[in-house]
């Protein structure tokens, strides 16, 4: 494979978990504009364990992992009584937050003679830790998909068990998953902290990919994307969002017939989409008819 | 004490564009309960429009101002049919979404349409800021001030005075009630668009004729300017949006002066986050929490 495929192919990995992130939260009924917050929070803490705590990449995912979690949960906590809009600006107004403090946020020391670490605006750069220990970027995009096959395979065994039962039922309506016992406070806390801690796992993973990181990349723009990916691909299944990715990313981005019209092509697919698939193309009744097909007869 | 004077007023003055990009959306969200992230992109259609005639024709600032509106207009239409229109009613994400998908488009058309970074656009007046004492008034400012308020009082008038305002509150009120008593919901819609446009226009008008040029970044810059506002002063509410831009305005300003640029934006939107958490019916309190329960009630 050359350099290019890798790149594109680790690139459709990587967005996913912002898009798999965003669309846990759409299953519990919240558009959640800020989910690029938990992305950059992964990315430059595990970039300064890595690089200015010399710590080893798999600690590092843990550490960005728990990261996620920790602000996803703490800002669920004041947020999660609040419905529709009002959730989704809050959620807004924190990714912003994020953004603007990492433009102030200086935290440089010397490591092997070379100052290092995020420098505000100037961003972070030197996160060289796969150059450093010899992996390829075919070795990196493996690890990528490895990482991105677990959440894979966790949102698949969701969907099977009472817990995803719940989301779904949470986002369909809260008042009546409320009367039938279930505690949709905590289940919202819960899917919030999941959510980020599988975009930080995405923003650790970037970050070492190109090595450097500067807060305008996680403006508003990726986490609406990362909502559009959901809503495209569709709310069926986790398969949906990633399919999403593979459009806007796989197709568009990298086919050269349509560079400098991306995202006219883009932009106007979304929008004919969502007139005839206002769930997106995998929506849930596609999803249960193969379900259907797929069972062996009686 | 005197610098905390001067930045309320400058804030205030600034604000009142920010409360006019807060008018328009929430007549959108009035009559659709549905958020047109496009709203900011489709006003920049329009002041590049402005900017087309003024380079192109080296126009006065009216013909300026009028290209303005026509490209706002034709660009908020645009939206409007693909993505509120078309879109079934009950899929208010679905309309969201393709508001932003839309958003990228029309940046993308800007930007292969001109190619520079930034263009310029007239400025509103090169006139001598005025003393007053020890304070100063940039005339951008006032005159910002003085058409925002016109602006207001004319939609005020609008709202209250003619058959369409009267229709548009019994849409934005009670859709299937408003139906019943014959009201043509998707025309009084597509009306409501027109009316944001141009007041999103003019609010275009002034601030790129005050920063005397234009990026296609201006899209993004509106439409978050005129949410912020309008979440602080409480969603739905119109003497709320007035309130919120001009709270902005201060916000922004005072945060500037006293702790830098770099704090600015980080203070507006901890204003903003703590304002949601604590009091989510913004400025207005209740009053816009309450209806907007009743509307998600009835949908």
């Amino acid at each position: 494979m050359d350099d290019f495929t890798i790149s594109v192919i680790s690139n459709i990995g990587l967005f996913s978990f912002v898009a798999l992130s965003a669309y846990l939260l759409l299953l519990t009924g919240e558009i959640s504009f800020g989910q690029q917050a938990y992305f950059a929070l992964g990315a430059y803490g595990a970039g300064i364990a890595t690089v200015m705590w010399g710590w080893p990449l798999a600690i590092a995912v843990v550490w960005a992992v728990a990261i996620g979690m920790a602000a996803g949960a703490l800002v669920a906590l004041p947020t999660v009584r609040l419905r529709g809009l009002y959730y989704s600006i809050a959620t807004l107004a924190f990714a912003e937050m994020v953004r603007n403090a990492f433009l102030i946020f200086r935290y440089r020391r010397e490591v092997d003679g070379f100052e290092v670490g995020p420098a505000g605006a100037e961003g972070f750069r030197d996160i060289r830790y796969i150059y450093e220990t010899g992996i390829s970027s075919f070795e990196y995009m493996l690890l990528i998909y490895a990482l991105l096959a677990g959440v894979m395979l966790l949102f698949l065994l969701m969907e099977t068990a009472r817990l995803g039962a719940v989301f779904r039922m949470i986002g369909d309506d809260p008042v009546l998953a409320e009367m039938q016992g279930i505690d949709v406070t905590r289940y919202k806390v819960l899917a919030a902290a999941i959510a980020g801690g599988i975009a930080a796992l995405g923003g650790c993973l970037y970050a070492h990919m190109v090595t450097y990181v500067e807060p305008a990349i996680f403006n508003v723009m990726l986490g609406v994307h990362a909502l559009a990916y959901g809503l495209i691909g569709g709310l069926g299944t986790a398969f949906g969002p990633i399919l999403g990715v593979i459009i806007d990313i796989g197709v568009l981005e990298s086919t050269r017939a349509f560079s400098g019209y991306r995202m006219i092509v883009f932009g106007g697919l979304v929008a004919v989409i969502l007139i005839v698939r206002p769930r997106g193309l995998l929506d849930e009744t596609l999803v249960h008819r193969v379900r259907l097909w797929l069972r062996p007869a009686r | 004490m005197l610098d905390f004077v001067q930045n309320l007023i400058d804030g205030l003055m600034v604000g009142s564009s920010y409360a006019l990009l807060a008018l328009g959306f929430t007549l959108i969200f009035g009559a659709m309960r549905r958020l047109n992230l496009s709203y900011g992109p489709s006003i920049m259609v329009g002041v590049f429009a402005g900017t087309l005639v003024h380079m192109q024709y080296s126009a006065g600032l009216i013909a300026v101002a009028a290209a303005t509106m026509i490209g706002s207009a034709i660009a908020t239409v645009y939206v409007e049919r693909l993505c509120f229109a078309a879109v079934r009613s009950g899929a208010a994400v679905a309309s969201m979404v393709s508001s932003f998908a839309v958003w990228m488009q029309i940046e993308e058309a800007v930007t292969l349409a001109f190619p520079r970074r930034t263009y310029a656009f007239p400025a509103l007046s090169d006139a001598p800021p005025i003393y007053v004492g020890e304070l100063f008034f940039r005339i951008e400012y006032v005159v910002m001030a003085i058409v925002a308020a016109l602006v207001m009082l004319v939609l005020y008038a609008i709202l209250n005075r003619t058959r369409f305002g009267l229709q548009l509150r019994a849409v934005s009120q009670n859709p299937v009630a408003a139906r019943y008593s014959g009201i043509n919901i998707p025309a009084v819609t597509l009306q409501a668009f027109l009316l944001a446009a141009v007041i999103g226009a003019i609010a275009g008008f002034l601030i790129a004729g005050t920063d005397q040029q234009i990026t296609p970044r201006f899209g993004l810059w509106a439409t978050i300017k005129g949410l912020i506002a309008m979440m602080l002063g409480g969603l739905g509410s119109i003497p709320g949006a007035i309130l919120g831009g001009l709270l902005l305005g201060v916000v922004e300003a005072q945060s500037q002066w006293y702790l830098g640029t770099e704090y600015r934006d980080l203070m507006a939107y901890l204003v903003l986050f703590a304002f949601l958490v604590l009091r989510p019916g913004g400025l207005m309190g209740t009053v816009a929490v309450t209806q907007d329960r009743e509307a998600a009630r009835r949908l």
